[in-house]
Parts: structure tokens; sequence; C-alpha cells
């Protein structure tokens, strides 16, 4: 398999991704203003539910944008995953019938989730910025935040995508899967509630990845009285938390590979 | 296959260079290619975990090709011809990389170009120009690359006044048209053709092998039908495949009338 040093494959992939992107808003009036629209309503829609009404966050500085992050990057990952367990299914018709190496279907169908975060990013610092937040280089440090984010994404896509290609219950398995697992992230409540409870259990939450990635954001952007982590469960669960990631993300790439050979026929 | 590569990689570089060197187009060993058949529905979760405990393997494997071993020599225009379900098609997509075969090689000399299916990828919400450069990507055309064929596509095609609509409002002749086009304009070593000399109006078919005529000599082409006029008409030579293997190879005329024997038993 060659990589995307073949000139073959990247022009492949940045033609595969400008349709994608191209098709995605067709006949909308609004068009790519949904892309910053959509997490903006489901934002409003918790806001006000859980801030406004329940009265969440109370003790958090900037709780509005808190909660903005924790929704975008949460968007992001479902987003991506989504797109990418189904990329091997929905771009079969290009698999029956020209050779390429796989993974550019995949890597395709998740880069619009990819476009989609970076421009919610921009709305992040944009709504910081009013509610008083003050710019500093430590925002820079949401780079590596959407790198490892999107390492475990795509790993969880190469991996439970490759399975779909004949078990295609798993598409489904995995919506009902994130919407636990949504609970089971500091997304709408802030951690302070479950340490309040267990600290155990605040660990637990803590190591899931997805859970350290949005905490660091908030950390980096939001404000430095976020429970992040490191500073709650310590370096080495931190790491433990990383890795994690960099396993999945083996895992699916050598899984996905060896099972790519026979897309073609099964899919 | 790999223990082939392993061999090439040991060899001096002069056997390598002089194997390259070597006229052929794309040799073809002893190919081999199964498929597994889910018998009844194995497709699921709750039928995998079902046939995993009764010890049921879900499919039965179908032997499609079964040794198969031709070369191709350089500029030369070979037909390929068999039955439904002879592994004709099987074989194109092996030679084209979609396939992984079992057991044997394909060994290609230079870039090949397959059209497995005409306009793979076309997308009717597009418009005709974005297809083409879409289209092109696919079979590994860079957008400059598409800038120079471009023109000559669409002449082709004689779809100049249409290149801005959407594909779907496109009559079926003309999405053909477009496709056929891209195919033909398409510069690789070799190209492989499955079943598409049947396109649009006779003007236009009249168009198609005037073109075929031309790539006589020029190209090295692999062809795949069911029309033996055609295999007459284009190929040097001719190989017709049943039940997975190569029942006959040589000239064309000797081939199809193999193949019309077919029916006679």
């Amino acid at each position: 398999m060659e990589g995307l040093r073949n000139r073959r494959n990247r022009i492949l992939l940045r033609e595969l991704i400008k349709t994608d992107f191209k098709l995605r808003y067709q006949g909308s009036t609004l068009g790519y203003l949904w892309a910053v629209l959509k997490p903006l309503l489901m934002f409003a829609i918790l806001y006000v539910v859980f801030s406004k009404i329940l009265r969440f966050g109370g003790e958090i500085p900037h709780y509005p944008v808190y909660l903005l992050t924790g929704t975008v990057f949460w968007n992001f990952f479902t987003e991506c995953t989504f797109q990418g367990i189904h990329a091997i299914e929905d771009r079969g018709d290009l698999i029956r019938k020209i050779s390429f190496p796989k993974y550019i279907v995949v890597l395709s169908a998740t880069s619009t989730a990819v476009i989609n975060l970076l421009i919610n990013v921009g709305v992040i610092f944009v709504f910081a910025l009013i509610n008083g937040c003050t710019p500093s280089l430590s925002w820079l440090l949401v780079i590596p935040s959407i790198i490892e984010l999107y390492a475990l994404a795509l790993g969880i896509s190469l991996w439970l995508g490759a399975v779909n290609v004949r078990l295609r219950d798993i598409g489904s398995i995995w919506e009902v899967l994130t919407q636990a697992l949504f609970y089971a992230v500091p997304i709408i409540y802030p951690i302070s509630m479950v340490t309040a409870v267990s600290s155990t259990a605040a660990n637990i939450i803590l190591v899931n990845p997805i859970a350290q990635v949005i905490q660091d954001v908030r950390y980096n952007v939001v404000t430095d009285q976020t429970v992040t982590t490191w500073g709650f469960t310590g370096v080495v669960w931190g790491l433990v938390s990383v890795l994690i990631v960099i396993v999945i993300l083996i895992f699916g790439a050598l899984y996905f590979r060896k099972r790519s050979k026979r897309f073609a026929e099964e899919v | 296959m790999k223990r082939v590569d392993e061999y090439l990689k040991k060899m001096s570089k002069e056997a390598r260079e002089e194997l390259e060197q070597d006229d052929y187009a794309l040799k073809v060993t002893n190919l081999h290619k199964d498929f597994r058949l889910p018998t009844e529905r194995a497709w699921g979760l709750k039928q995998a975990i079902f046939n995993r405990i009764k010890g049921i393997k879900g499919f039965r494997t179908q032997h499609v090709l079964r040794g198969i071993d031709f070369t191709v020599a350089k500029g030369e225009f070979l037909g390929i011809v068999g039955r439904n379900g002879s592994g004709k098609s099987t074989l194109l997509k092996v030679l084209a990389g979609i396939y992984v075969p079992e057991k044997g090689s394909v060994r290609v000399n230079g870039n090949l170009v397959p059209f497995i299916e005409l306009g793979v990828g076309f997308n009717p919400e597009l418009t005709g120009r974005e297809n083409v450069y879409l289209n092109g990507a696919l079979l590994g055309f860079s957008n400059a690359d598409m800038d120079k064929m471009y023109d000559d596509i669409v002449d082709f095609a004689e779809l100049r006044d249409f290149m801005d609509q959407k594909l779907k409002n496109y009559s079926s002749g003309m999405q053909v048209r477009l496709a056929f086009s891209i195919a033909i304009r398409a510069r690789g070593d070799i190209l492989i053709l499955d079943e598409v000399l049947a396109v649009g109006d006779a003007a236009f078919q009249e168009k198609c092998n005037e073109y075929f005529k031309s790539l006589h000599g020029q190209q090295t082409v692999i062809l795949v039908t069911h029309d033996m006029a055609n295999v007459e008409k284009f190929c040097d030579r001719a190989i017709l495949i049943e039940e997975g293997v190569i029942a006959c190879e040589g000239k064309p005329e000797k081939v199809t009338k193999a193949y019309m024997k077919l029916w006679e038993d």
C-alpha cells in the first residue's frame, strides 16, 4: 500500500474531499452557514436547559463558552465517526470499480467534520473574546487537542468501518453507544458535580480521551479553573488516556488494512 | 506473489533492468481467484453470532479463476471473450487491482487505466464539467492534466453547450457519451475496456470505431466484449475463457469460432 506520497492518491483524496464538501449543503438556502449554525443552535438549546433552567455550572466562569466548547468538540467526534464508519459502504460504487487504497475514502469522509470543526473553533474564539476571556498563546494548544481527538475518531472509524462492511448492525450499535457515551463525558454537566459524589467515578470519566481533550481545550481557551485529567488524576493517567488513542488508531489501521483486501467483494 | 517480489529484490541490478526492458505490457501467471458466497443469510450480527456458536462457516467457496496464464505484448490489442459467469469480469478486476488474487501474479509494465465501467463516480448533482474533473481524478489525473484534455473530451462528446448543466439533466445517452469520451482520452500505457463499445447513436458509434482503428498498433488494449464482430475487427489476438480457465487462445477468427461452438453442444 503506497501512502499519500503517491501523487495519484493525493489527487484522489483532494477531489473526493472537494466533492463531499460541495454536495454537503447543496440545495439549501443558507449553504455552508449551516456548518456554523447547527452547533450554535444545539448550544442554544443546551444553554437554556442546563444553564438557565437547571442552573448547572454556576461556579465556572464563562460557562456559556465552556458549554459551547464541549458541544463543538463532541459534535465533531460523533460526526467524524458516523461519516467514517459508513464511508466504505457509501463509496461502494468506487471500491467495486477502481483500485486505490481504501483508507482514502475514510479520510475524505471524515474531512468534512474536520473542516466544520476548524470553522467552529473560530466561532469559539469569537465567543470567548465577546465573553471576556483573555486571548493568550495557550489558545494554540487547541491544535494538539484537535489532532488527538481526530486520531481517536479515525481509529474508531477504520476499525468499526471495516467491521461494518460485513456486519451492517455496527453503524446502528455505534449510534446508540455514542448516546450513552455523551452522558459519560462532562459536556453538559461540570465534572465538579461528579467529584462531589465520588472521586473514583470522576477519575474514570476523565481517563476517557474524549473527556481529556475537551477539558484540555476548556482549560487552555476558556478558564484555568477547568478540572483537567492531568491536574485531577495525575500525569500517569493523562498519559494512559493518550495511549488509549494511540492503541485504538494503530489497531484500527492494522485491522482495516487486513480486511480492506476483500472490501471490493463484500461491500 | 510475495515470493516473487522478494525474488525480484534479490536479483542483480542488470537482471532486473533486462526484465524491465522486456517488451511485454502485462504478464499473468497462474492466476487463481475464489469468492466466498454467503450461504442463506450470513450477513448481519445475529446470524454471525448464531453461525459462530453452531460452527457454521456461513459461506461456501466458489473457484472463479482456476489458473490463468497469458502475456500481452506492448502495442497488442487483445480481446477476451466468454459466456456470462465464465470469469472474465473477475479476471479484469484482478488485472485492475480491484480484487486480490488467492494465488498467482499480475505483472504490469507501465501504467494501467482500467474502465470496468464507464463514468465511475459520476454524480448527478454535479455539473458536467465537475464530473469530468472528478472522473479524471479517479483515474489518476490532476486538475492540470485534465485542463489539457478537457477541450478534447468535450469536443469528442459533442456536449460543449451542456457542460455547466447538472448531470441529472443529461439524457442517458449524453451521460454515456461524456463518460466514454473521458475514457478514450485518458492516456495510459495499457487500456482495459469492459463492454463499452456499444454507446451512443450510429454516428457516435462510427466515430468510436474510427478511434479504435487508430489505436491499433499504438496502444496496448485489453477489450472484454460479447460482440464477435468487434473482436475480429479490432483485435490482434483473443482469449476465450470458460469456467475459469483459458479454453482457447490465438487468432481472433479461431477464438470467435470456438466461442460460437459453445452453444452448439
